[in-house]
């Protein structure tokens, strides 16, 4: 039995076993078990049980808020919230069930039904605090929330093209995709989600090998296009100006600020804080100062601690990454987590202007948890791995070697 | 050879194409690491902010649970669970001139419109001295104790620059009612006076503040006390006036007042002269109300074992100074008729016969030698004079010259004289049943019935006929004691007291009232004496009091005067 004399079954004779995928819902799982990022799960989980408490937190000051004359119960936010979890991670655990063909694929068709979804916002689309962000198809939900997580894996997969074929302008058509997204966002407006997808477009064509002298003309294209924005977008002017003036007394900004403080380094305990009863979007935008008056600053350095657990136990894995398309699609996803996560975490610490993003997986949020449920279980999808086959080491020297290259790249090309 | 045709072109590109996609694998996980870097700077920012804002701003002191969830300070209540003070989530009124906080002027209105919108708000305001503070661009404090309605029209004003942050702060809800019972809390917090002051330690301490504390004061008798102290003072034009209402059997204080009070709600430089307790503080020659302790302790001694013996009332001269009554009341007397009228030479007399030791040793088993016992910071220090009592010095001290105690060394005096001779300290504390102090025996019980019966008659027949109440079975000795001035006493200012006692076929309380100072006028028949100033306030409280604590008329019954009242005939 050799490859020139393959084995033929005679008459009577059982046929050897094929190896095939493992047919059986049981025995899916206990791959999955297996090939899955546990330590990444596990993290996830943590958060989200962190997000909860943070909600129970934050729910009395928001229901006291929201109460029109029916008046609220204080934990009504922490139960919707709940729910919304429990939903959430039957999603993360669905999706991260799925094969990684299937959530390439899926993420495709989602990304695109999405950007039409979008194109529907402006016509159809509900209006909330002067933005036109939401569907209304029986469950309202937004869609650029939903376009995130597929926005990453497409982009990933066209960029991915290269390995295939160097001569495609993957980076322009990416360009392109992510205009057009960019330029559906500020109809609505939504100018917080947009420079999200930039940045999530940025790493992944600096992961794609564009040339570091772009790298600096695409952060000056930024730059401007943020001065631009800032000259002729109202919503962003006032936000810049108020982060660069300092604001006024009582102002949001200022009311978070004072959340944050009034704990200390150890916090006033749960449901003791007064501060953040004031405190407007105490269960989304500012949930982190929440957190800083219940909870202290330490708790604040810990949340801190747990989101760049996650980003960096991502991306250490992805370096002996040998298939483009993963560590694309990989990196992608987690700067789009860890992006939002930070910028929602520098806005309440008072570094970044006032954005309108919410703390990933901790804030409230119907739609928006699930879809960072659904973002966190395609990277559990993406990312797992046979744990008995090993990977060639990261090479040093030969990526040191190549890295002045990256421009020399087209040449070669030619 | 065709074939080769065919590959040769082909494998320089798939070998090429193996080389790209080597090298940008190579510059993606190179650049992963580079992703990664950003990420960590990020979190490192975060983190150092966070570390910033946690040492190098002034972060707020540690609260705990028991902070948030239990009053700042204890309530003290009554006997019956009547608060009398608690905790007052109150607003204050803070200048903040930084309000604003940008760079112009810390008020939108001019500071005089300020002011005089605030003086519509608080009528009783100063508005020149308002206007001045927020002229001056200091922040402080303008007012407080602040009610959430006024607060409510502050905010309305619309200037930012006036916060109203929330205090607490005590509130006294009987109003001025047992102020010098309770005292009152500064606005550091700290309590003065009363058991505010007694109590502090307890009342701020988190294991303990939880659960109120109770004292035995009742507000309902207390409030009778101080309505009717005040009566008798206003009628007879009396600079002060002290009363008690003292539970012979535990030494609980009921009620306790001194009047003029203060109201520990408003705490300022006037009330501050009437913070002094002329109950526990103020010590007074209490005068005739000594003389029938010098009897029970004759009695006790047994140096009086006949009371119808006849002692001379003739005036007695001795060491250069003569011992006389108000008015002639006889050749001789009988220890009742001593009692009765009133009669300080036959005192007098009765001391002698015991002797100046053995006064002196019951006076000093009755705590005159020292401070009262009681909660309170105030106590007054007895004018007690030290070594041998030569016998004048006995003498005077039978009818209560020459010695100065409390209005409440005489009530447990007393208490210890009608309670059966068990003398025990008195306290503000609430006691259980069963759980008061054992005390020490003073006079036989032989005695203390005994002068059950004398009291009876003083008020039945004598100067305390005033003091009777229908059948309360009201018994007590009036005291006119003339106040020492400069160079002697002063005839025209007394102290008056009546100190009672209730029912005395089983007494159960001790009442004193006392007067400082009071005049002549219609109400008292334009006398000044105990019978006509102190006593008419026993008379009139004791009714109101006594169904409160149990105590109810009943014209059927008495203590037995049978053997007694043959002795006193003449007065029928």
């Amino acid at each position: 039995m050799t490859p020139v004399r393959p084995y033929v079954p005679r008459p009577g004779e059982r046929s050897a076993p094929a190896p095939q995928f493992p047919q059986s819902r049981r025995r899916r799982v206990k791959v999955w078990w297996r090939e899955v990022d546990r330590v990444l799960l596990f993290l996830v989980l943590a958060l989200m049980t962190v997000g909860a408490i943070s909600v129970a937190a934050a729910s009395p000051a928001s229901a006291r808020r929201l109460s029109g004359t029916a008046q609220l119960p204080d934990l009504y936010f922490f139960w919707l919230h709940l729910r919304w979890q429990m939903l959430g991670v039957l999603v993360l655990l669905g999706t991260s069930l799925m094969p990684r063909e299937l959530v390439r694929r899926g993420s495709i068709l989602l990304s695109g039904a999405m950007i039409f979804a979008m194109l529907l916002v402006p016509m159809i689309g509900t209006e909330v605090n002067g933005a036109r962000r939401w569907l209304d198809l029986g469950i309202r939900f937004q869609p650029s929330e939903f376009l995130k997580p597929a926005f990453a894996v497409a982009c990933a997969w066209v960029l991915s093209w290269r390995a295939r074929d160097s001569e495609l302008p993957v980076i322009p058509l990416s360009a392109i995709f992510v205009g057009t997204v960019v330029v559906l966002l500020m109809i609505q407006p939504n100018l917080g989600d947009a420079i999200l997808f930039v940045g999530c477009w940025f790493v992944l064509v600096v992961l794609a090998g564009l040339p570091m002298q772009r790298v600096g003309v695409l952060f000056g294209v930024g730059v401007g296009g943020l001065a631009l924005a800032y000259t002729f977008y109202d919503n962003a002017r006032h936000r810049i100006d108020s982060f660069l003036g300092g604001g006024t007394a009582f102002d949001q900004v200022d009311l978070a600020s004072r959340t944050l403080m009034a704990g200390g380094w150890t916090g006033s305990g749960l449901w003791l804080g007064t501060r953040k009863m004031i405190l407007p979007e105490a269960h989304t935008d500012y949930i982190f100062s929440v957190i800083g008056e219940e909870f202290g600053l330490l708790t604040c350095a810990l949340v801190v601690l747990i989101y760049l657990a996650i980003v960096v136990r991502v991306l250490v894995r992805l370096v002996d990454e040998d298939n483009l398309f993963i560590l694309l699609a990989a990196t992608g996803l987690t700067a789009l987590f860890g992006g939002q996560a930070f910028v929602n975490i520098l806005v309440n610490l008072q570094l970044f202007p006032s954005k309108g993003l919410t703390l990933p997986l901790v804030s409230y949020g119907g739609s928006s948890t699930i879809a960072q449920c659904f973002l966190v279980g395609l990277l559990l999808a993406i990312t797992r791995r046979n744990p008995y086959l090993s990977r060639e080491k990261f090479d040093w020297r030969g990526a040191i070697e190549i890295s002045p290259l990256g421009r020399a790249d087209g040449e070669v090309r030619r | 050879m065709n074939a080769y045709a065919i590959s040769a072109p082909q494998a320089p590109g798939r070998v090429h194409l193996v080389d790209i996609r080597r090298k940008a694998l190579l510059l993606a996980q190179l650049r992963v690491l580079l992703i990664g870097a950003v990420f960590l700077a990020l979190a490192a920012a975060a983190l150092l902010r966070i570390a910033y804002l946690g040492v190098v701003q002034p972060a707020p002191s540690q609260r705990s649970m028991a902070d948030a969830l239990l009053p700042p300070r204890g309530e003290i209540t009554d006997r019956n669970g009547v608060p009398l003070a608690r905790a007052f989530p109150a607003y204050a009124l803070w200048f903040n001139p930084t309000a604003m906080d940008d760079g112009g002027p810390p008020l939108v209105q001019s500071a005089k419109t300020v002011a005089h919108r605030l003086r519509e708000i608080f009528p009783d305001l100063d508005e020149a001295e308002i206007a001045r503070k927020l002229a001056s661009g200091k922040s402080g404090y303008l007012r407080r104790r602040i009610l959430p309605e006024d607060a409510n029209k502050v905010m309305a004003l619309g200037e930012l620059a006036l916060e109203l942050p929330r205090e607490t702060d005590r509130h006294y809800p009987q109003g001025s009612m047992a102020a010098h019972v309770l005292g009152y809390v500064d606005e550091d917090g700290k309590g003065h006076v009363g058991m505010e002051s007694a109590l502090n330690d307890q009342l701020l301490d988190p294991a303990r503040r939880g659960t109120p504390v109770a004292l035995s004061i009742d507000a309902r008798v207390q409030g009778a006390l101080e309505d009717e102290l005040r009566r008798g003072m206003l009628s007879v034009n009396a600079v002060g006036a002290a009363g008690i209402v003292l539970d012979v059997d535990t030494g609980e204080v009921l009620a306790l007042a001194s009047l003029p009070e203060f109201d520990p709600n408003k705490v300022d430089k006037d009330s501050q002269k009437y913070i002094f307790n002329k109950v526990t503080n103020q010590v007074y020659e209490l005068g005739s109300t000594f003389k029938p302790l010098a009897v029970a302790a004759a009695i006790d001694a047994g140096t009086v074992t006949d009371l119808s013996r006849r002692y001379s009332a003739a005036p007695i001269h001795i060491g250069g100074f003569t011992i006389k009554d108000s008015h002639p009341l006889g050749a001789t007397l009988n220890v009742p008729e001593t009692l009765i009228h009133s009669s300080n030479i036959v005192t007098a007399h009765i001391v002698d016969d015991l002797g100046a030791a053995r006064l002196k040793q019951v006076m000093a088993d009755l705590g005159f030698n020292e401070r009262p016992y009681i909660e309170l910071p105030a106590r007054g220090f007895p004018i007690w004079a030290s070594g041998e009592w030569p016998r004048l010095r006995a003498m005077t001290v039978g009818y209560g010259h020459g010695i100065a105690v409390t209005p409440l060394h005489l009530a447990t005096a007393y208490a210890a004289m009608v309670n059966g001779g068990i003398w025990r300290p008195a306290t503000l504390h609430k006691i259980e049943p069963g759980q008061a102090n054992r005390g020490r025996r003073v006079f036989k019980a032989s005695t203390s019935a005994r002068m059950n019966q004398l009291l009876r008659m003083i008020a039945l027949y004598g100067t305390g006929r005033k003091a009777d109440a229908p059948g309360f079975r009201v018994g007590g000795k009036t005291g006119s004691a003339e106040k020492p001035g400069a160079g002697g006493y002063n005839r025209t200012s007394l102290v008056s007291t009546f100190a009672a006692a209730f029912p005395m076929d089983k007494p159960r309380y001790v009442v004193i009232s006392m007067m400082d100072e009071p005049k002549g006028t219609v109400a008292s028949s334009f006398q000044r004496t105990a019978a006509y100033t102190a006593a008419p306030v026993i008379a009139r409280l004791v009714p109101r009091i006594g169904p409160i604590l149990g105590v109810m008329p009943d014209d059927s019954r008495d203590i037995d005067l049978t053997d007694l009242k043959p002795l006193i005939g003449s007065e029928e």
